[in-house]
């Protein structure tokens, strides 16, 4: 995320947890309060919650079982950004978009993109997934 | 089964519960209650797997009743939708019980609605007739063949698919693989 992005007077949250599936249920719970705290629709809560869900289970998949998975939330009015990522289990993990699962977050989110960081000095190979929700179809 | 093999930080077992009964001849109920997700989805799997076989040996139609269901997440779909094909293999349709958005909501977004008769409480569904559509899926007649065959084209090809209107036929590709979610 650049600077640009955090500085134009929006919200960040950030959750941190082990890269464990036990524990995706707390970060769709966030997706949920930040939504509904944004006055989203409750299609769009439910889309977003269900798209968190998503990209955390896939990235839980492809993470090493030592990593943190991190979820940023970027709050805007009318739309929420979410940056998920973990350390791969593998430095050449590659995420696969051709699975149900993929589709299934592309239907529900309106911008979804896979990242792939490699290794570097000190660093793990990272993926993630960004994803851009909006607030709802109903103009206001 | 995954449940032993999962972590449980929080020492209170998976958060999900099926039940299988049998409300009245003919009928084969699996109750489920609590969130579908990755860690949960095998016991849905499980419970589904146990209803349609107990369904199938008796001639029998399965109802799975949804109204408790908190969240519903890919990999659940992927088991109903598994579980519809199962029963339309066979000729039927399988009936689903849901009326909260937590699990309307991804069966009409990604157009799984139309593989399903789905009622809006138990005793619709138990006393609807053989094979009669719902009224959702008497409105869409070919979708959910149509569904299906765009499916099977656009699953290979990892299509990257517009987000879609609420029309009322299944977004292309959004039906799993045959042999699963394949994640």
């Amino acid at each position: 995320m650049s600077d640009a992005e955090s500085l134009d007077g929006m919200s960040t949250v950030e959750v941190r947890t082990s890269a464990t599936a036990a524990l995706i249920p707390t970060i769709r719970a966030v997706a949920s309060d930040l939504a509904a705290r944004a006055d989203f629709d409750l299609d769009a809560i439910s889309d977003l919650r269900m798209a968190v869900d998503e990209a955390c289970a896939t990235l839980v998949d492809a993470a090493d079982p030592t990593s943190v998975l991190q979820c940023r939330f970027l709050v805007r009015p009318e739309r929420i950004r979410v940056h998920a990522e973990v350390e791969s289990a593998k430095p050449d993990t590659v995420l696969s978009t051709d699975t149900f699962g993929w589709r299934v977050l592309q239907t529900l989110a309106d911008d979804v993109e896979v990242l792939h960081q490699a290794a570097a000095e000190g660093r793990r190979a990272t993926v993630g997934i960004r994803l851009d929700k909006s607030a709802g179809d109903v103009p206001r | 089964m995954s449940d032993a093999a999962a972590p449980d930080p929080f020492g209170v077992g998976l958060p999900l519960d099926t039940e299988v009964s049998r409300p009245r001849p003919g009928t084969v109920l699996l109750e489920v209650d609590g969130e579908i997700d990755t860690a949960t989805a095998p016991r849905l799997q499980a419970g589904l797997d146990e209803a349609m076989d107990a369904a199938h040996a008796e001639g029998s139609h399965v109802v799975v009743d949804l109204t408790g269901v908190t969240f519903l997440a890919s990999s659940g779909l992927a088991v109903l939708i598994g579980g519809a094909r199962r029963v339309t293999a066979l000729g039927g349709r399988l009936r689903l019980v849901a009326a909260s958005r937590s699990v309307t909501r991804p069966l009409q977004v990604t157009g799984a609605d139309a593989l399903f008769d789905t009622f809006d409480d138990v005793a619709s569904a138990l006393s609807a007739e053989a094979s009669r559509p719902s009224d959702a899926e008497a409105s869409r007649p070919s979708d959910a063949e149509a569904g299906r065959s765009r499916a099977a084209d656009a699953r290979g090809a990892g299509a990257s698919g517009s987000r879609p209107s609420h029309a009322a036929a299944p977004p292309p590709g959004v039906a799993p693989p045959i042999g699963g979610v394949g994640r």
